[in-house]
């Protein structure tokens, strides 16, 4: 059974991993790990941006359909929600819908097994009808209503609407309330058989278990499928310029909140030229835009700023964008500011002493990552479905060159791949 | 993992010793009675204290210093326990087997200290320069309050239920006292807290007690006062029901219902209150999720918390504005079939089990472990993790009845939504 085993092993961290292909196609990682708590999570390499059906960008199925397929899994047959299941166990499971996948998970610190059980089976097994399909459109549309009045969400969807023209990554994953509203069994099951399997799915453990234990109950569980081929993933042809420079909305806020965009137009084809993208890219924004940085002292004691200013940087096989977000009463002049900062950058060159202790702190960020079996789990998921590897990650980290971070540098700051989302206060008249 | 105890000079040192962590865990925390008078001064000093120290005289240089000690993350929790505040400095940093040159720990502690003892002056007075900059953060924060409307409706509940009684207490609506805060007066505060309370120290990792008691000894003064005791107004309702209402322009209706019973963390009865909680709208097994979510698709968000430091109660609904009454209604409904007893063996063991679940990760979780001691410790209650266990385990189906019949509902709070949904405009 365990013949496809691979074991990674990081010395240094004194962790190490495991990965079996189950003979459905299934990849298993355990990662063993001294805790009380186990954490398992099962994931579809299907999130909204999967939804493309062609290269406008166009959608197979309504906007939302997988975050729908993600609430009405816990429904089962006999009428019985996941939820209480898992509950009887003491586990606490939970899901969520990202862009490019979807994850069921648990914790338990009691009852594995059972637990486990459960999580494969409701996740193999739809069922989904008219009537319940009707009810939980009702439950969306009131999530829907709860991100329509968090500003911060729409200033961040709002940001990737004035970066793209038509990349599915800026449909909103819950959809729209119209949107929820034609969603259909049959389409459901339509996409569950396109998207939900095994070879397109992938289980990872991270606590107190051994593979021998996960690989049974993952052999007993998983029911037989047949083959499967991958649904071709339209190319969305999404122009390297940006759709829009300015993304103004108003909002019930404060103070005006901002989400600066800059749009990555150099993604690589190849997983490890494009995972050392991203480590590089995790430590020049760090190094340009931390709480240790120039940038972010120089705004905030002359109160351009509030103190929570962000940046981070998101890759993945087909998007990959850069936001930095934070709260100002001015944004245009924070935009300013920033451009201003990274051209004196470009002629004085990036420092190396700076360098040199964002990536120590990178590295003490890395390590302190493994004290949770729930963040283990989900890193490692990260890589998963993008073909990368947990600890070549963190070696990448800690063996990143200079050379390497400044000709990202000198590549990557466009200013005209740049967009301003502000969500300024309503005026009263507005209310 | 239990604790390890010390008194150091008037202080105490709770050690929890393990190396089940690559990273540890140091906290020092006062605790304050809670006032009119106080309140603002209190939430603005640990941010002014932050800001500069003797050695590093500002944010950059304090930040860069944490980034030397292998980006040793640094907070200033501000919490509100009872009719108390608990404010400190607690830090998390890696453990020996990650650093070159040993333990970090010496720095961490020394820093701590630093932080809170030898603050930057200006002529013996807080730098005017960082109160403004902290004035302004305030109020920011205040204005942006009404960013999120779950949080703004649990607010003014709290506000209604508790009138008068220092729980409450809140900035909202105090931004002119926040701007008449001066360095001086401020600084009159900080020597009053020195003066007056002696920080409870926290250590989670490897390094012996008795070094960290040293440690502590080095890098500290002598200290004088003593924390003030815990300190809470418990009781049921008095009167009718307080109701209130706003409207802002949000798409969705946020419900907010405050209760109050005369149990709390002190009492024998908790763990029953924290089982009648669980099971009512403590998690997605509980029957304001099965039912007023699942079963009637009334809110996507709907749920109970437990305050059992004040002995209160708060359930949160976000829905459509104009199902607000069918919501309430459904919630109070499933509050009324747990004071009849309509409680199954399979709902009150998933309760059970789901609370046995939270105590037991506690272990996993450095912080947890911390706030889990710090705050028996402030009730009086010398327990770990594993008595707790015990005595949520024997909590039985009427003894949850008996609670819930002490539980009665104090202020409902409704921040109407005023937005046109998207449906309506199809």
């Amino acid at each position: 059974m365990n013949e496809k085993m691979q074991t990674f092993e990081s010395e240094w961290l004194r962790e190490h991993y495991y990965r079996v292909v189950h003979t459905s196609g299934l990849p298993v990682y355990v990662f063993p790990k001294e805790m009380t708590a186990t954490y398992a999570l099962f994931a579809v390499n299907f999130g909204e941006v999967d939804n493309a059906a062609n290269a406008e960008g166009e959608q197979s199925f309504p906007a939302g359909i997988a975050h729908f397929l993600e609430h009405k899994l816990f429904s089962n047959e006999d009428g019985s929600d996941s939820f209480e299941r898992f509950s009887a166990y003491g586990a606490d499971a939970n899901a969520y819908t990202s862009h490019t996948k979807t994850v069921y998970m648990f914790t338990a610190t009691d009852h594995f097994g059972e637990s486990f059980g459960e999580l494969i089976d409701f996740v193999s097994h739809p069922y989904f009808t008219e009537a319940s399909v009707k009810k939980e459109q009702g439950i969306i549309a009131e999530e829907i209503r709860m991100c329509r009045d968090n500003p911060y969400d729409r200033c961040y969807y709002n940001m990737l609407e004035g970066l793209y023209y038509c990349h599915p990554i800026k449909t909103e994953i819950c959809g729209s309330i119209r949107s929820v509203s034609k969603i259909t069994a049959g389409m459901l099951y339509d996409c569950y058989s396109t998207h939900y399997h095994p070879e397109n799915m992938a289980v990872v453990v991270c606590g107190n278990v051994t593979v021998d234990e996960v690989m049974h109950i993952v052999n007993e569980r998983l029911p037989k499928t047949g083959p499967w081929q991958k649904p071709p993933r339209a190319t969305v042809n999404e122009p390297s310029t940006i759709h829009r420079e300015r993304m103004i909305d108003h909002g019930q806020v404060g103070k005006p909140i901002f989400s600066i965009g800059v749009k990555d137009v150099h993604i690589p084809l190849d997983g490890d030229a494009r995972l050392r993208r991203d480590a590089a890219m995790a430590i020049l924004s760090e190094m340009l835009f931390s709480e240790s940085g120039e940038l972010y002292h120089s705004l905030l004691d002359r109160g351009l700023i509030s103190p929570e200013f962000s940046a981070d940087y998101a890759l993945t096989r087909d998007f990959g964008f850069l936001q930095i977000s934070g709260e100002a009463d001015d944004p245009e002049a924070v935009l300013r500011e920033i451009l201003d900062f990274l051209e004196k950058q470009r002629q004085n060159g990036l420092s190396e002493a700076d360098f040199e202790r964002t990536r120590r702190v990178e590295y003490a960020e890395s390590i302190k990552g493994f004290d949770s079996t729930e963040e283990i789990a989900n890193n490692l998921l990260s890589f998963v479905f993008e073909e990368a590897e947990l600890f070549t990650y963190v070696e990448l980290l800690k063996n990143m060159e200079f050379d390497y971070v400044q000709a990202l540098f000198a590549e990557f700051f466009d200013p005209q791949r740049f967009t301003l989302s502000v969500v300024r206060p309503m005026r009263d008249n507005e209310r | 993992m239990q604790p390890i105890i010390r008194e150091i000079g008037g202080a105490k040192l709770f050690c929890i010793p393990t190396d089940k962590f690559k990273s540890e865990y140091f906290s020092l925390r006062f605790a304050l009675e809670l006032n009119e008078a106080n309140n603002h001064l209190t939430t603005m000093l640990l941010p002014v204290l932050s800001r500069g120290t003797v050695t590093h005289p500002n944010l950059l240089s304090i930040n860069r210093y944490l980034d030397e000690l292998y980006s040793t993350t640094v907070s200033t929790p501000n919490k509100r326990m009872g009719d108390m505040r608990c404010i400190g400095v607690s830090a998390d940093f890696l453990g020996s087997r990650y650093v070159d040159g040993g333990s970090i720990l010496p720095q961490v502690i020394d820093t701590v200290a630093e932080i809170v003892y030898r603050p930057r002056l200006d002529n013996g007075c807080f730098c005017p320069e960082y109160v403004e900059i902290e004035k302004n953060t305030l109020c920011d924060s205040i204005r942006a309050s009404v960013n999120n409307p779950r949080g703004y409706a649990s607010h003014r509940c709290r506000q209604m239920l508790c009138e008068g009684e220092p729980f409450a207490l809140s900035l909202i609506d105090k931004e002119a006292v926040v701007r008449a805060i001066t360095p001086e007066k401020l600084y009159e505060h900080y020597r009053f807290l020195l003066e007056n309370a002696t920080p409870i120290f926290c250590y989670v990792g490897s390094t012996s007690a008795d070094e960290v008691a040293a440690m502590i000894t080095n890098a500290f003064p002598t200290f004088h006062g003593r924390n003030a005791p815990y300190r809470a107004e418990i009781k049921r309702v008095m009167g009718a029901p307080k109701r209130a209402e706003e409207a802002m322009p949000f798409c969705q209706g946020n419900l907010a219902i405050g209760l109050r019973t005369d149990i709390s963390a002190v009492d024998s009865e908790a763990p029953a209150l924290l089982v009648l909680n669980e099971l009512f709208g403590g998690s997605p097994a509980s029957k304001l999720f099965l039912n007023v979510r699942e079963k009637r698709s009334l809110c996507y968000s709907c749920s109970s918390q437990a305050h059992l430091f004040k002995g209160l109660m708060f359930v949160r609904a976000g829905m459509k504005p104009e199902n607000r009454s069918i919501a309430e209604e459904a919630i109070l409904t499933e509050l009324d079939a747990v004071k009849r007893g309509e409680i199954s063996d399979i709902e009150l063991e998933a309760a059970k089990r789901s609370l046995d679940h939270m105590c037991r990760q506690v272990q996993d979780n450095p912080a947890a472990i911390s706030a889990f001691y710090l705050g028996r410790d402030m009730i009086g209650k010398n327990e770990s993790p594993e008595d707790f266990r015990r005595s949520l385990s024997v909590v039985t189906a009427s003894d949850v009845v008996e609670v819930a019949a002490r539980l009665d509902v104090g202020a409902t709070f409704f921040l109407n939504g005023t937005l046109e949904g998207e449906e309506d405009e199809e």
